[in-house]
């Protein structure tokens, strides 16, 4: 029969001292989790600054221009500016036109406007222009969206990252600590037991367990006391098995009543390391 | 003698003081003198296996945050500097003569500055660590305290003595743990204490019947009587 007993641990009984094992726990999550935020915020204070200065950069980059339709350019160097036009000096201003203008063919002035005169102010690579400074402009919104996205993306790497490490550090600061308030626990145990005057043998620490050389001084203790109580046993029978033989029972109450007192504690000590 | 009953008579003159003469005696009996301890930074490493292990743990860790996070940092500021050092150099490139002594200084500055940066960064990360470990020590102090004193309160049971203990110096941890020893101990004692008086009761008693003149009850009375002063003296 192995004389160890095995114990397994649980994730149900992981928190046996929780006042120790608590404070220490959350003292390590808390200094992680302040200095997540703190640095976590400096790291999104420059990276803010770091992309305005890249937005700014983009925003920067000239795109090429595309002529404006309504002005005439000087690409086909064959258009002429216009004159207002000029009715002669003896012509009468026109008249608003009314249902009887119509009847009087006789003032009537035509003008004639020849598409060509339109056509010519537009150069001739302005399709590839437009499409040249538009590709360029939405080529800079893309990398602007780009750069806040990637603001962004620190922002949640950070925060997750934040989170994970906590969750994992309250795990692991639980796990650690058991391994101090479980030898803890059991020593507990163990004084209790002494308390009531049971001197039941101590068993070893589970592997992985801190606190291996305190839990030896305690075993030390407990065999010491052990010691103690079986001098005392070991003088109590001898002393009582000569008074029986020497037939002091009866001699005097007092001896009477302290011989029955010892036979009391000797019971009681036998007991006690069985 | 007269001279003396004179002199009990009229006792010299005494300054009284916080409404108190010089040899009062006070009506209650002072409270058993306890033993202080005071904290010592020589001696705030009672387990160092235990205390440094967690001291270690929580540094290591606020380092690597530190660390990766000015990291992070610097890489940001880096970045941002660099851009700024490409648009000018773009600007150089253009018009030479107005830009080339304002990019050669922009950049001395900025370079300055991600060093400076940095330095900050290394001192603000070794300042911490200096705060978290002390701070650390003496937040271990408290359990390691309380087990070291355990610790030798068992050595002594080892050896047979269960001398009279004290509480535990405040603001220490493990105070429940403590409590729990303190009541273990105090039973034993106790009970130590009982037994040797019945022991002492039944030598007595033996001794006042006369009935241990001699032969092994005489001898084993002697033994107990030994016994007795002996665990007197661990009790003690």
């Amino acid at each position: 029969m192995s004389n160890e007993r095995t114990y397994k641990r649980s994730w149900k009984n992981l928190l046996i001292n929780k006042r120790y094992q608590l404070r220490f726990t959350l003292f390590m999550v808390g200094v992680s989790a302040l200095l997540m935020a703190a640095l976590g915020w400096w790291v999104m204070q420059t990276a803010n600054e770091a992309t305005n200065v890249a937005i700014g950069q983009v925003r920067g980059e000239p795109c090429p221009k595309v002529p404006d339709i309504s002005e005439p350019t000087d690409a086909g160097g064959d258009t002429k500016p216009t004159t207002p036009m000029k009715l002669p000096p003896d012509d009468p201003p026109p008249a608003p036109p009314s249902d009887t203008d119509d009847q009087d063919l006789g003032h009537h002035r035509n003008v004639t406007v020849t598409l060509s005169s339109i056509t010519e102010v537009l150069p001739p690579d302005y399709a590839a222009l437009a499409a040249g400074h538009w590709t360029c402009v939405i080529d800079h919104s893309g990398k602007i969206e780009e750069l806040q996205q990637g603001k962004m993306r620190i922002f949640y790497v950070l925060l997750a990252t934040g989170t994970l490490l906590a969750i994992a550090l309250a795990f692991y600061g639980i796990k650690t600590t058991h391994k101090v308030a479980g030898p803890l626990y059991k020593i507990t145990l163990y004084f209790n037991k002494m308390r009531d005057g049971r001197f039941d043998k101590v068993w070893p620490l589970r592997k992985g367990d801190q606190l291996v050389a305190f839990y030896d001084h305690f075993r030390h203790a407990h065999e010491g006391v052990v010691g103690m109580e079986k001098a005392d046993v070991e003088r109590l029978r001898a002393l009582i098995d000569a008074a029986e033989a020497a037939g002091v029972a009866g001699s005097s109450p007092e001896v009477d009543a302290a011989l029955a007192d010892l036979k009391t504690i000797l019971a009681r000590k036998e007991k006690s390391l069985a | 003698m007269p001279e003396n009953n004179d002199k009990d008579e009229l006792p010299s003159a005494t300054v009284v003081k916080d409404g108190k003469v010089p040899g009062d005696v006070p009506r209650t009996p002072p409270p058993p003198a306890k033993r202080a301890y005071k904290r010592r930074w020589s001696n705030y490493l009672l387990d160092k296996k235990l205390q440094l292990r967690y001291v270690l743990l929580v540094t290591i860790l606020s380092a690597l945050i530190s660390g990766s996070l000015g990291y992070l940092v610097y890489q940001q500021e880096h970045r941002a500097s660099d851009d700024i050092a490409a648009s000018l150099a773009e600007q150089v490139k253009s018009d030479p003569a107005t830009y080339g002594d304002l990019q050669k200084e922009a950049v001395a500055d900025m370079k300055a500055r991600d060093e400076a940066l940095v330095l900050k960064m290394i001192g603000t990360g070794l300042g911490l660590a200096v705060i978290l470990v002390l701070y650390l020590v003496v937040m271990t102090h408290k359990v390691a305290g309380p087990l070291y004193k355990v610790s030798n309160h068992f050595d002594q049971m080892a050896a047979g003595k269960l001398p009279k203990i004290w509480g535990l110096r405040k603001g220490d941890m493990l105070q429940d743990f403590f409590a729990s020893f303190k009541e273990m101990y105090d039973a034993n004692r106790a009970r130590m204490t009982d037994d040797v008086a019945a022991m002492e009761k039944l030598v007595a008693a033996c001794k006042a019947a006369g009935v241990a003149k001699s032969g092994d009850l005489s001898e084993e009375l002697e033994a107990l009587e030994a016994h007795v002063a002996a665990r007197k003296q661990a009790l003690s």
